[in-house]
């Protein structure tokens, strides 16, 4: 397989953050650059008994009836109200207007693994209180994995094609990949590609009892490529983007943040719960990413990384870089805004491109921040714990982790 | 009629279809003034027989369209 030739350039025209350090773009953007974290103690249940207490949780601040209104809200569990808010700010944000004419060519598709854990819990957990007969059958919608998706299409009145990618942290990636894809087929012409997950006391205790959780063997910190990292925060919220070819975007007017670059996947599952030795997925899905671009590895400006503070995690993505981009991995600046963020799971992706969106428009690379014991397998530039001010033109996205599913995507500044 | 338990299935049936109470006559009907679609309507069936731990036969559901008959269905099951 050559380069492709006549390839239909993708844009991406808006944007709707919901993030732990920042609701609306502005303020995710300028958390950012300041390098302010959104994690802290969890709230929304109680974490007696566990070795760890803080998550990147949403806040009170919060409130869903400011972007949907208060009707039909009730029963619009916590995953779908985060999702449908940050679509309404990425709709607005794009002055993307939905009606008869255009809603057949308008897709939706997210990236979700874990947000319907919670609908299920309080679903089985009345089932068994009060008997099978007698469940509340309002949560019950909400029990399925894409439900929170299919509510974005139902609010909007968006009738095109509407999908759920459930594979874990590369999810929000693979959603933007198959949205490119039906973009290119041109089978649609604007796509609102989201990645979301909320926190429940289910998953929480999931990554836990898996090990995963920082604090159990350490301190309790997210602090990517630090050697005292020893596991994830685990966190929520939800990003969209709207995604259009070009033409469509250029002929209604609209601005355009960055075009939709290269992308690359690749699943290489080695063992339940551990990463392929030699992060062989990640460096196929990274090559792949560039292939599929007219530019070289000398134009990547910046890797805004999947690191998330797992010591495997972190030490393997640093060695797929340096085997990628060889030498010149000494000068590209590596950061994880995951340490400020913390591990939003399948919706890691999505804040990353809007994390890279904000860096390319304000001139700024977010920083690592808690980064303070080098570690001498993790010896890349981090941008340790300042924001870095710079023109940055093209970005590499990865996404990895140890279920197998990698993936990679670069971002590059429209002209 | 009870009037407790009037008073008791208005809030539960405005609480589910997002209307205030005072606006719930017993005649109004759900689908035709008050847009209810089917699944908040198995809503209400399953609100209503949690809360009095009774099973609606399939065939009595079409026949209950208002607060008022479902007022008059606790009657015939005799629910205080």
């Amino acid at each position: 397989m050559g380069k492709p030739t006549s390839k239909r350039r993708i844009v991406i025209s808006g944007l709707g953050v919901i993030a732990p350090n920042g609701i609306g773009k502005e303020q995710f953007w300028d958390a950012l650059k300041e390098g302010r974290s959104g994690i802290k103690p969890v709230r929304r249940f109680g974490t007696t008994g566990f070795k760890c207490h803080m998550a990147g949780e949403i806040d009170s601040e919060f409130n869903p009836a400011e972007f949907l209104g208060s009707k039909g809200l009730r029963n619009l569990e916590r995953t779908s109200r985060l999702l449908c808010s940050a679509a309404k700010m990425a709709i607005d944000d794009a002055g993307l207007t939905i009606n008869d004419k255009n809603t057949d060519d308008i897709g939706v598709c997210t990236g979700t693994t874990l947000s319907s854990l919670w609908n299920i819990a309080e679903f089985d957990k009345e089932a068994i209180q009060d008997g099978p007969l007698f469940t509340n059958v309002a949560l019950f919608p909400g029990t399925v994995m894409n439900a929170a998706s299919s509510q974005v299409s139902i609010r909007f009145g968006i009738q095109g094609f509407n999908t759920t990618i459930s594979t874990g942290y590369s999810s929000s990636i693979d959603a933007l990949k198959y949205a490119m894809d039906f973009l290119r087929m041109r089978r649609i012409k604007t796509v609102l590609v989201g990645g979301v997950e909320s926190l429940s006391l289910v998953n929480y205790s999931g990554f836990y009892r898996l090990g995963y959780s920082a604090g159990i063997n350490g301190e309790e910190l997210s602090c990517p490529f630090d050697r005292r990292r020893n596991g994830i925060i685990l966190s929520e919220g939800a990003a969209v983007i709207v995604i259009e070819d070009e033409e469509s975007a250029l002929e209604r007017g609209a601005r355009i943040y960055a075009e939709v670059n290269g992308i690359g996947n690749c699943f290489d599952a080695f063992r339940m719960g551990k990463y392929q030795p030699d992060a062989r997925g990640l460096k196929k899905s990274i090559k792949e990413a560039l292939r599929t671009t007219d530019i070289g590895v000398s134009d990547i400006d910046y890797i805004n990384a999947s690191a998330n503070s797992v010591y495997e995690q972190d030490r393997l993505e640093t060695k797929a870089i340096k085997d990628v981009f060889g030498r010149y991995a000494y000068n590209i600046p590596v950061s994880s805004i995951k340490s400020m963020i913390g591990e939003t799971f399948s919706a890691g992706g999505l804040f990353q491109i809007a994390s890279s969106i904000g860096s390319m428009y304000n001139g700024y690379i977010p920083p690592t921040i808690n980064y303070e014991v080098r570690d001498s397998e993790c010896d890349l530039d981090y941008v340790a714990n300042c924001s870095r001010i710079t023109r940055i033109n093209n970005v590499l996205i990865n996404n990895h982790g140890p279920g197998g599913s990698n993936a990679a995507f670069i971002l590059s500044k429209w002209n | 009629m009870n009037s407790n338990v009037e008073n008791e299935l208005r809030k539960m049936v405005a609480e589910i279809i997002e209307v205030p109470e005072e606006k719930l006559s017993v005649e109004a009907d759900f689908f035709n003034d008050l847009n209810v679609d089917s699944l908040k309507a198995i809503e209400i069936v399953a609100a209503f027989e949690k809360k009095y731990r009774v099973v609606i036969p399939e065939k009595d559901i079409p026949t209950i369209r208002n607060l008022g008959q479902i007022v008059a269905y606790t009657k015939k099951l005799n629910i205080q």
